[in-house]
């Protein structure tokens, strides 16, 4: 895929996540749109596209069950249990009647028993993707917010304290994604994992700091974002316990693996 | 960049290069010799050397163009060569990298001539030179500056005093800000290439917290440049300091990368029980795989021909942040390694502390990120 096409390809994207109900509705439109054979086709430059426009949009849908599917070579379509943080499992349903108990209101996750083990290196980099869009629709939010209120006769983006918050969480996401853009094996999808959680935990701390009271109100859009990034962080793995995780294969080695060369 | 890039050889491909670098250095061992004992003069001494040898085989000439010397080829050439330095711990990579910040200015700024002659005896490791920019009443706020040029005549006449000037006491030459205009701001600052052995240079060396007393103080007293000795024209002295800070934070940076690198290796060595503590090692491992990632983006970038700018501030903030991070892991995992003994371990830790000052500090970096990447107005 070229530049060109990319643009395209998200461009329509950006549009049908934002014009479809989030949900079945939208795993069919995308369905529609395509998104099994270019998962097929291309799958990081898919995965990449799908999943971070769904966290800059706010949209959501079950597709992960997908990028698993297809890492196990299996047919796409259907819901399969998952590892979530803690030991625990979950379910990220495709039923229309699901509801789930998550946090963030909108996503049909189930506590299910422990499943059969799941191959993890593509489904933590479309997580990943995911936690980098919805750490930048924060920082979009909070950037947007400190430009146009002002207090004490000068707009909030004139105070120190506020434009270093905001400056932190910029660079915690694109250290995440020079992570992500060059993960391509099992440990280097995990710490594109832990940095993309780590990232948009980071964003969420101070985006929330700078939005005050408003950010706090269900009216905002903030919450969802907030909410989402929980959710997404435990899922497939925390980024505590994926930085412990990387830890110990260090330990067992002895050495530190360079993983990106020249 | 410069008249020198111009039709510049292109150079082995990386691979090639860092393959016959490798059986070169396999061969030929520069590690430190037996007399070698850490303190800064041997430090120095055996950068020297590191640099004649390479320079001599050729490797340290790849990246830089023809006419200084060198044997064309992408910068990306000059990081694997000091990837390669640090990664087998022949010289400190602080040290070894200052031809990365002062020889792209050269090149860019000084007349040819000057170039051609003198760029050379630093790659070829005849000479040290130094940066002179920081004063003591001008540390972050740069161009507040007022050590002071006078024309007269053919010469300039500096009269002030530099600060924290890195290698000063071993340095032949010194690119020095100046003020030469009436502006008291960014537009009165010309930059100079200083001989330091002309008359009116005082250096007095400083002692530094982690006892690598690296950096001196420099008074400058009627100091007599000759006007050939500008670089650029009078006033591109801010210019020039711009510019030369991406060249700091690129190809330097995947230099310190990979001498950390070596340095979280060695506390995993050193470490009694590694697996119990895998929390704070996968830790420092993320902040320093993070920042070599970035690091590895932005020389793409470079090798795209892109113009680095204040996006270099983040690969500024994660280093500097990894770095201290490891330093601090070092200290928890192998507790009174830094306090009890005096070893390796205590310098660099101590030395750590100040990656958050130099080269910009940490604040400043944040500032810059916030007014011209997140577009968030002045202050
Ligand atoms: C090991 C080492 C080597 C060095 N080598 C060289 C060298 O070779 N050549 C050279 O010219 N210089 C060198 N320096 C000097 C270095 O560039 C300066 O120390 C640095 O620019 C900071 O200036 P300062 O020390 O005057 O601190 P100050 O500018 O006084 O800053 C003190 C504190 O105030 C904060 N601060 C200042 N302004 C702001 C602001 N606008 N917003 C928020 N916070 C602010 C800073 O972040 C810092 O925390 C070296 C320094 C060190 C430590």
């Amino acid at each position: 895929m070229d530049a060109e096409e990319r643009e395209l390809l998200e461009e329509t994207l950006r549009k049908t996540m934002t014009a479809t109900p989030s949900g079945g509705g939208l795993d069919a439109a995308l369905t529609e749109l395509g998104w099994p054979d270019m998962l097929a086709e291309e799958p990081s430059a898919a995965i990449r596209a799908v999943f971070r426009l769904l966290g800059e949009t706010g949209a959501h849908a079950p597709l992960v069950n997908d990028v698993l599917l297809y890492e196990m070579g299996r047919p796409l379509g259907g819901a399969l249990p998952m590892p979530y943080a803690g030991g625990k499992w979950v379910e990220w349903s495709r039923e229309a009647s699901v509801t789930g108990t998550a946090v963030d209101p909108g996503l049909p996750l189930l506590s299910v028993a422990e499943g059969a083990p799941v191959p993890l290196t593509l489904g933590r980099q479309a997580l990943a993707w995911w936690l980098l869009g919805t750490g930048h629709a924060m920082l979009a939010l909070a950037r947007r917010h400190v430009l146009d209120r002002h207090q004490f006769g000068r707009p909030l983006a004139s105070f120190q304290a506020l434009r270093h918050r905001l400056a932190e969480t910029l660079v915690a996401l694109e250290g995440a994604e020079a992570t992500l853009v060059h993960a391509d094996g099992e440990l280097s999808s995990l710490l594109a994992k832990a940095a993309a959680g780590r990232a948009a935990l980071t964003a969420a701390r101070h985006c929330q700091q700078a939005l005050g009271g408003l950010g706090f109100t269900a009216e905002h859009p903030l919450h969802r974002h907030v909410k989402r990034t929980l959710v997404l962080d435990g899922l497939l793995g925390s980024t505590r316990e994926l930085t412990r995780e990387a830890g110990r294969v260090l330990a067992a080695r002895g050495a530190a693996p360079r993983l990106v060369h020249l | 960049m410069t008249v020198f890039s111009r039709g510049m050889a292109p150079g082995p491909p990386a691979d090639t290069y860092r393959s016959g670098l490798r059986a070169w250095l396999d061969e030929h061992d520069l590690s430190p010799g037996a007399g070698y004992d850490g303190s800064l003069d041997a430090q120095v001494a055996q950068l020297d050397r590191v640099r004649r040898e390479l320079w001599d085989a050729g490797w340290m000439r790849y990246g830089w163009p023809e006419a200084v010397g060198g044997r064309g080829g992408p910068s990306a050439l000059r990081a694997v060569l000091g990837e390669e330095v640090a990664a087998r711990e022949l010289a400190e990579p602080g040290l070894y990298s200052m031809v990365e910040v002062l020889v792209p200015t050269l090149l860019s700024y000084a007349p040819p001539a000057l170039a051609t002659a003198m760029v050379p005896r630093l790659l070829s490791g005849q000479e040290q030179w130094c940066q002179g920019f920081s004063e003591p009443g001008s540390g972050s706020d740069l161009a507040s500056l007022t050590t002071r040029a006078v024309r007269d005549g053919d010469t300039w006449v500096i009269n002030g005093q530099k600060v924290w000037t890195s290698l000063a006491q071993y340095a032949a030459r010194c690119v020095l800000l100046a003020r030469t205009g009436p502006d008291p701001g960014h537009a009165g600052i010309s930059a100079f290439f200083l001989d330091m052995d002309t008359p009116g240079v005082t250096v007095r060396p400083l002692r530094t917290m982690h006892g690598v007393d690296e950096f001196a103080e420099v008074f400058l007293d009627d100091v007599r440049i000759p006007a050939d000795r500008i670089l650029g024209r009078p006033g591109d002295g801010w210019r020039l300091a711009m510019d030369l800070l991406p060249h700091e934070r690129s190809t330097c940076f995947w230099h310190r990368v990979a001498h950390l690198y070596t340095r979280l290796d060695r506390l995993l060595d050193d470490a009694a029980a590694p697996g119990d503590e895998a929390a704070a090692l996968g830790e420092a491992y993320l902040a320093l795989h993070t920042v070599r990632c970035r690091s590895l983006t932005t020389q793409h970038r470079l090798a795209d021909g892109a113009r680095l700018g204040p996006e270099t501030s983040v690969d500024k903030i994660l280093l500097a942040t990894a770095e201290q991070q490891l330093l601090d892991t070092v200290r928890d995992v192998l507790p009174g390694a830094v306090e009890l003994h005096d070893s390796a371990w205590r310098t660099e830790y101590l030395y750590s502390r100040a990656a958050t000052i130099y080269g910009g500090t940490a604040e400043v970096q944040r500032n810059i990120v916030a007014r011209r990447l997140l577009g968030l107005g002045k202050e």
